[in-house]
Parts: structure tokens; sequence; C-alpha cells
């Protein structure tokens, strides 16, 4: 399944594209984070400190969220934010 | 007396500039019983975190970003004693002391104009996906700070 990146994820993965990961029927977003762990440890570490949230259906999941492969997958890095 | 209004033009992510006149008149358009309209315009600065910034461009999700900026019109307008929210942010380059994003709350009195004003803005930075990068003659950021 296709995974959007958005802002500076996209200067961790070669290329700056979107990710296509292969997950078993069943897989939750946890086992989504695993195989990015392993491909891109980089982004994985990001994800592992919660800096970093998967969306699906542009709502944001839990690592228990199951997935699909029609699903609407994002990774969100912290948004732009601004000081008070 | 409230008056017809399109309410996809008061959320709003778009590229190109807007009108503050026009966007106030839109909200103040939409009843008379407003009495108080509280705005905040973000605008670009040429400096952040130490360092100077010469533009900037701001990336946003779409689809999720207009969601998002719905669902904070949405509770404000359930949340606070108000008669109107516009909520825009703009996306793509954006040169220094342009506009950025603008929030405008119609009410019939300032004191929940202001409330509501200062929710949105703070709701909208943390939960919307639009993220900016800053140009620096130290190299191009991107900022991940937050309120």
């Amino acid at each position: 399944m296709k995974v959007k990146l958005f802002g500076m994820l996209k200067t961790m993965v070669p290329g700056g594209k979107d990710l296509e990961v292969v997950l078993s029927e069943g897989g939750r977003v946890r086992d989504l984070v695993h195989s990015i762990q392993i491909e891109h440890p980089q982004v994985g570490e990001l994800l592992d400190k919660k800096k970093v949230l998967v969306s699906v259906n542009q709502e944001i999941a839990h690592w228990e969220t199951m997935l699909v492969e029609s699903d609407e997958i994002a990774l969100l890095p912290p948004f732009a934010g601004g000081a008070r | 007396m409230a008056v017809e209004i399109d309410e996809g033009m008061l959320v709003r992510v778009q590229q190109e500039n807007f009108s503050i006149d026009q966007e106030l008149e839109r909200v103040r358009a939409r009843s008379t019983r407003i009495g108080g309209i509280a705005m905040f315009l973000g605008t670009a600065r040429d400096h952040s975190k130490g360092h100077d910034v010469s533009s900037m461009t701001f990336e946003h999700y779409e689809g999720m970003a207009q969601k998002k900026l719905k669902e904070i019109r949405e509770r404000a307008l359930q949340d606070f004693d108000i008669i109107e929210a516009l909520v825009l942010h703009r996306y793509g380059p954006i040169e220094i002391g342009e506009n950025i994003v603008l929030i405008i709350i119609g009410a019939e009195h300032r004191a929940d104009a202001f409330k509501a004003c200062q929710w949105c803005i703070d709701e909208l930075k943390k939960i919307t996906p639009i993220w900016k990068m800053e140009y620096t003659p130290q190299g191009d950021v991107w900022v991940e700070e937050h309120p």
C-alpha cells in the first residue's frame, strides 16, 4: 500500500517519494510501522518516538488500527505550529 | 437577521492571497446581530529562531487540512457564543510580509469573539496538517515548533 509523506520526511527517503509498503491481510498500523522501521530506520525512529503520526483516511490512527488495501495512509511530521 | 451564505467560502486552504476586507465583509454580512468582530492575521516573518528568513513555502495535506479547518469552525460555533467563524490558510510559496493565515470571528459581544479567535488559531496550529519550510542563509529548514 502507498504511504504519503510530507514535510521533512520527504528528505529522509531516497527520491523523496511516497513509500510503498507490503502488508499481509489483517495488518495493523503497528505492522506498517514495523515495515517502515526496517526499510527506513530514520523515519522509523521518529515514528517510534511518536514525533511522526500515522493517519488513516485523513484521521490520526493508533497502532492497533486495522488497515485495508484501499485505506489512504500518510505519515505526518510535526505540524508547522508557531510560537504563541 | 441571518443571511444565507456559502459555507465553503468560510473554510479555505488556498494558494492565492486573500483580501482581508472581503473576508471581513463575508463574516459581517452573516448577521445583523453581530456587534463585535475579532481577527487574527498571521504574516510571514523575516526572522525565526535566531536566523534570517528570506521566504517560505507551506505544504498541506490536501483534503485533511480542509477537513481539520472545517472541524475547527464547527467546534468554535458550537463551543463559543459566536455567530460566525472564518478560517483560511494559504499554501505554496509565500514572501516575507505576506498573509498566511486568517481567522475572523463575529459575535454579539467582544469577549466571546476574542476567546473564540484565540482558540481557533491555537487549535489550527495543533491539529492542521500544514508544514512550513523556511529558506535561510544556513539552508532550507522544515519548521517543527509548537505553541
